[in-house]
């Protein structure tokens, strides 16, 4: 084998793709061949480089909840199925739904110690809403219906809740509607709409509140997720997020119009 | 242990979502468009479950993933193809979930990487997404992309080498070479 033949033949070698007679003449002419040897070396070390620097993108949170919804869409024209298990179809096993709050909560570098201050009843529903946002984002946690259609998922909690949550359209503002599932916060079901926006995915916890009084918005920042709080007309709002402040803001606005 | 096809769709296609993307976002070169490209393949896969014969799902989703992918390149965004590559707002480093077994690696470089594999013509980014990321045999990668071994093989050398030089990888490479 000639120097040429053997630089063609080099990156199939280091692959072990190579047929195995062809494989021998190669290392041959490399313990003979100085300079074929120095240019395997490199060929071999940006090979390296690359298997180690080159990584996979992690697929956003938002991409996730498309992929379940259109899934789910998908399912539901098939109406024949025998028994009412369909609804929960699209259950992962519990030892990967582990794994994921484990690779979530790890991820986000959250660790939910008691804080050293005492904390307001505020800050610790924050903590509550914050600690389902991100249990949202595993598999299949995100929405109990799928739908981007606020006539399927208003009606929803019809019969689930002694309230009914308000789910504006936003699409055209750039919110779609993703869904709506059922949350505890402070032992008591509230309703979650959940929207996106690009690769962000934004829930919308609500419920009724006997706090007398509104209280301003507020717009906190916990572990890179944005809060926003607000009370009106007996009805407690957390938005949680990790939109940018803005953005989330500006949706805050829109969700009261 | 019976396993509604649905489930079984979960168990196996559903977690190798971060797979479908990665190869998704080197072909498009734009996360939007790869987001689009990945919801449909999903649905594809779903779709043709049934043509599924077990063993490894990733060279068979990967291979949706792809086609999916030249259909959209096809349609309305092909032009974009000789438009310099502009970098989206996103951070490339947060998008990374491997960072520890990258540890050795600057976010920096692993991005300097990514620039440089974006560069390379549409043939090359694949065989190198599938063989270097993927870790795919060269026949899987050939099951995948549609072409003969032995051009797979010339792909993989002549990005390989492309990349050596575009990172400066391999001086010897290139003085040697005259
Ligand atoms: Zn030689």
């Amino acid at each position: 084998m000639n120097c040429a033949q053997t630089r063609e033949l080099l990156s199939g070698y280091i692959d072990g793709e190579l047929p195995p007679d062809q494989a021998m003449e190669l290392s041959e002419h490399l313990t003979t061949c100085a300079e074929c040897a120095g240019i395997y070396e490199e060929l071999l070390a940006t090979v390296r480089t690359l298997r180690e620097g080159l990584v996979k993108y992690r697929a956003p949170d938002l991409l996730r909840a498309r992929v379940r919804s259109a899934l789910r869409e998908e399912e539901r024209p098939v109406v024949a199925r025998p028994t009412p298990r369909v609804r929960r179809g699209l259950r992962v096993p519990w030892r990967s739904l582990a794994a994921a709050a484990i690779l979530v909560v790890a991820s986000s570098g959250i660790t939910f110690v008691a804080t050293r201050d005492r904390p307001s009843a505020e800050s610790s529903i924050g903590e509550e809403v914050l600690t389902s946002h991100i249990r949202s984002l595993m598999p299949a946690h995100l929405t109990d219906v799928a739908s981007n259609d606020q006539h399927n998922v208003k009606p929803w909690f019809n019969g689930r809740l002694d309230f009914s949550p308000s789910v504006p359209r936003l699409e055209d503002a750039g919110f779609p509607l993703l869904g709506g599932r059922l949350d505890y916060v402070r032992g008591r079901p509230v309703a979650v709409v959940v929207y996106g926006r690009r690769q962000h995915v934004i829930n919308v916890f609500t419920w009724p509140t006997d706090a007398s009084g509104d209280a301003a918005r507020t717009l906190t920042t916990s572990h890179g997720y944005n809060l926003l709080h607000w009370r009106s007309g007996g009805v407690e709002r957390w938005v949680v997020s990790d939109l940018n402040a803005a953005e989330l803001r500006q949706f805050g606005m829109l969700l009261e119009r | 242990m019976s396993d509604s096809a649905l489930e079984s769709f979960e168990r196996i296609v559903v977690p190798l979502l971060d797979d479908a993307y990665t190869l998704a976002r080197h072909l498009m070169r734009d996360e939007h468009d790869a987001q689009d490209v990945v919801q449909e393949a999903y649905l594809r896969a779903w779709r043709h479950y049934g043509s599924f014969h077990g063993g490894d799902a990733r060279p068979w989703l990967l291979a949706i993933v792809r086609n999916c992918g030249y259909t959209w390149r096809r349609g309305t965004r092909v032009q974009r193809e000789s438009v310099a590559y502009v970098e989206d707002e996103h951070g490339i480093g947060d998008e990374s979930h491997h960072a520890t077994d990258a540890a050795a690696l600057a976010a920096s470089d692993r991005a300097e990487l990514r620039d440089a594999l974006d560069q390379l013509p549409l043939e090359h980014r694949e065989a190198i997404v599938l063989r270097e990321i993927e870790g795919l045999s060269y026949k899987e990668i050939a099951a995948v992309t549609g072409t003969p071994i032995g051009t797979v093989m010339s792909r993989l050398s002549r990005a390989r080498q492309r990349l050596q030089e575009t990172l400066g990888l391999g001086a010897r490479a290139k003085e040697g070479g005259r």
